[in-house]
């Protein structure tokens, strides 16, 4: 793999220079809440925290979205697609549990149906990635194979080290962005790529919180049933924070504002809400907190690996942190690989 | 950039009131190459658009080998189905499909078929009885049982006599309830009623196909396991809350099956023991 070296400093004007010809979307922080946002100088970019509140899946499948405007008109509907990204984009700063929630996310809106504005998302988006030094207490990406501080789905990688970064280019598109500013980046010595691999050796043993996923979507393909899901659930508010916060969340609602003008539009919806599987005639497959909360964990470790052979988890710990009645996926992952599930079926 | 969500313009070239609240409607893509290019299969369905209300699932209810038209038989029971019934001939809606996989005709092909309904649920089905009207040396004998709630609320009456006209053909209807004053020469009682008293198909050499209410599929599917039907020879249509219709969107999922592209229609031995609330 190629290498660079750049400095603090220089990095601050490569990514101004990238300004020029790409959108720079980087983690800021406003109000003291870190999210990935658009910037037009390096000076927004914030570049030492620990991860966004929102994951980087906001900017290839977002919050809300236009899927295209309409008209009102006699004879032909008037319609109007959103029109595809004006500037292709970096998007920077990227930790390795989004990285690999993005490859996820790729099963679902690519494959037979392809989803266009999601793939033109990324395929127009240079995915910066950025190692973890210093994992928090609630990160458990390890867990599901993923190194905190290398990630083989960036375009570039970034590591920290004294006054600087290591940089792996892992792709054509990565290294055309890195071009833009050539002159910025050097070329690294030895010793340098060795502290590089030294920190994020240092970073995945710096993860206290573990869990072993395997043979659990075995485990739960026998457990729909079970006592433990009325135990685990009266708890939930079905806020639907843990789907919102989630890297590898993606269910959506169609929805048109009212009128004779106006737009068609997606927006993320979530399986904990009552009327997420209500039908018009008003039967709802889920009607309790019980299935829901049940599907929101089925689907994450049993039917995404049933479909396509991954877990839908990373491990970036964001419902650990967020949920308000701490709802834990690492302890059901340990409660299922500790036959709790059975025992409570007995 | 291609977008999976954007319908086509579709004309209504025809109304016709099927019951109180349902109408089937017949519809022509604006753009002739479009309507000449459209092909489906029995039992699939198309997004159903009304630019400023939203978009419903809704299955075609006319037969594959009608290219210059198709249809689609709504019952008004949602936002896009109400308003979908203040539309007029020569309005316009949006349309994107043919979604899901349609009954399994080519098994269907030299077998008896025992087709059930309940209320609309035989809208998704009125294909499958046109394919073998037109094709009748394809398939064995044809045996439909159908339920609605009351003598006004049964689908497709108009064409019941034609029906029962096509050979090696038996139709079998009751309603729920025969309000006062209302004439019915057929049935009163369940659709598992007409399994039980009625029904001459026997299992072998049979496929079933079956939509209705999933209260009444579940009783159908256990009588008919009963007189010795196999899991494996029921196929059923299951209708779920979807917003995209490609597998995406999550809505309609069922354990780790998407009922838009997966289905509608599924093979009973296949779903029985799904872990999800469902027949």
């Amino acid at each position: 793999m190629e290498h660079k070296v750049i400095s603090r400093e220089n990095l601050g004007k490569w990514l101004d220079t990238i300004t020029r010809e790409y959108d720079l979307i980087a983690p800021t922080l406003d109000d003291d809440v870190v999210l990935f946002k658009e910037v037009k100088s390096a000076a927004r970019v914030l570049l030492d925290y620990n991860n966004t509140v929102l994951p980087a899946k906001d900017h290839f499948f977002p919050q809300t979205e236009t899927v295209f405007r309409f008209k009102a008109s006699a004879g032909q509907l008037a319609i109007e697609p959103e029109p595809p990204l004006a500037r292709p984009r970096v998007l920077f700063g990227v930790r390795p549990c989004d990285l690999k929630s993005i490859t996820l996310l790729d099963h679902v809106f690519d494959g037979d149906f392809q989803d266009g504005q999601y793939l033109d998302k990324r395929a127009r988006t240079v995915l910066v990635g950025l190692g973890c030094n210093s994992p928090q207490p609630t990160c458990f990406c390890g867990s599901f194979g993923i190194e905190p501080g290398s990630s083989p789905a960036a375009d570039l990688f970034f590591t920290e080290m004294e006054g600087g970064y290591l940089v792996n280019i892992q792709s054509e598109k990565g290294k055309e962005a890195l071009q833009k500013g050539w002159s910025f980046f050097a070329d690294p010595d030895a010793g340098q790529v060795k502290e590089a691999s030294e920190r994020a050796a240092n970073a995945k043993k710096a993860l206290k919180l573990s869990v072993d996923p395997k043979g659990v979507k075995e485990e739960l393909d026998h457990f729909f049933e079970s006592p433990y899901w009325d135990e685990i659930s009266p708890k939930c508010l079905t806020c639907g924070i843990c789907t919102y916060i989630c890297p590898t969340c993606h269910c959506f609602d169609i929805n048109d504002t009212s009128g004779q003008a106006g737009e068609r539009f997606r927006c993320w919806d979530s399986c904990m809400f009552t009327d997420f599987t209500r039908m018009a005639g008003g039967h709802n497959p889920r009607p309790t907190k019980k299935e829901r909360v049940r599907q929101r964990f089925l689907h994450k470790l049993r039917y995404f690996p049933d479909r396509y052979k991954e877990y839908a988890c990373v491990g970036c710990g964001r419902c650990l942190q967020k949920c308000p009645v701490h709802m834990d996926i690492t302890q059901i992952i340990s409660d299922v690989k500790g036959g709790k599930l059975q025992n409570a079926a007995k | 950039m291609r977008s999976l969500f954007k319908p086509e313009t579709a004309v209504i070239k025809g109304i016709k009131a099927q019951t109180p609240d349902t109408a089937t409607y017949t519809l022509a893509f604006a753009d002739a190459k479009k309507q000449s290019d459209y092909s489906f299969r029995p039992g699939q369905f198309n997004m159903l658009t009304i630019l400023g209300i939203g978009e419903a699932p809704i299955s075609i209810s006319s037969p594959v080998d009608e290219r210059l038209t198709f249809d689609h038989t709504i019952r008004r029971v949602g936002n896009l189905t109400k308003a979908m019934s203040s539309l007029q001939e020569g309005d316009t809606v949006g349309i994107r499909g043919p979604y899901g996989n349609g009954w399994p005709v080519e098994e269907m092909r030299g077998k008896n078929i025992l087709l059930i309904a309940g209320g609309i649920g035989l809208a998704p089905l009125r294909p499958v009885i046109q394919q073998v009207a037109r094709h009748r040396r394809d398939f064995g004998s044809l045996e439909i049982l159908y339920g609605a709630r009351t003598p006004a609320d049964g689908m497709f009456s108009d064409e019941y006599a034609g029906w029962r006209g096509v050979s090696d053909t038996k139709l079998w209807l009751t309603v729920d309830q025969v309000p006062d004053g209302n004439r019915w020469d057929h049935d009163v009682g369940l659709v598992t009623d007409l399994v039980e008293d009625r029904m001459e198909s026997k299992p072998q050499n049979t496929v079933v196909v079956m939509c209705g209410p999933e209260i009444m599929m579940k009783f159908v599917v256990k009588a008919l396991l009963a007189r010795g039907f196999k899991p494996g020879q029921i196929y059923v249509s299951l209708e779920r809350r979807m917003e995209c219709g490609v597998a995406k969107c999550g809505h309609c999922q069922m354990g780790p099956i998407y009922v838009c592209k997966d289905g509608p229609v599924f093979n009973y031995a296949e779903i029985k023991d799904l872990p999800e609330e469902v027949l």
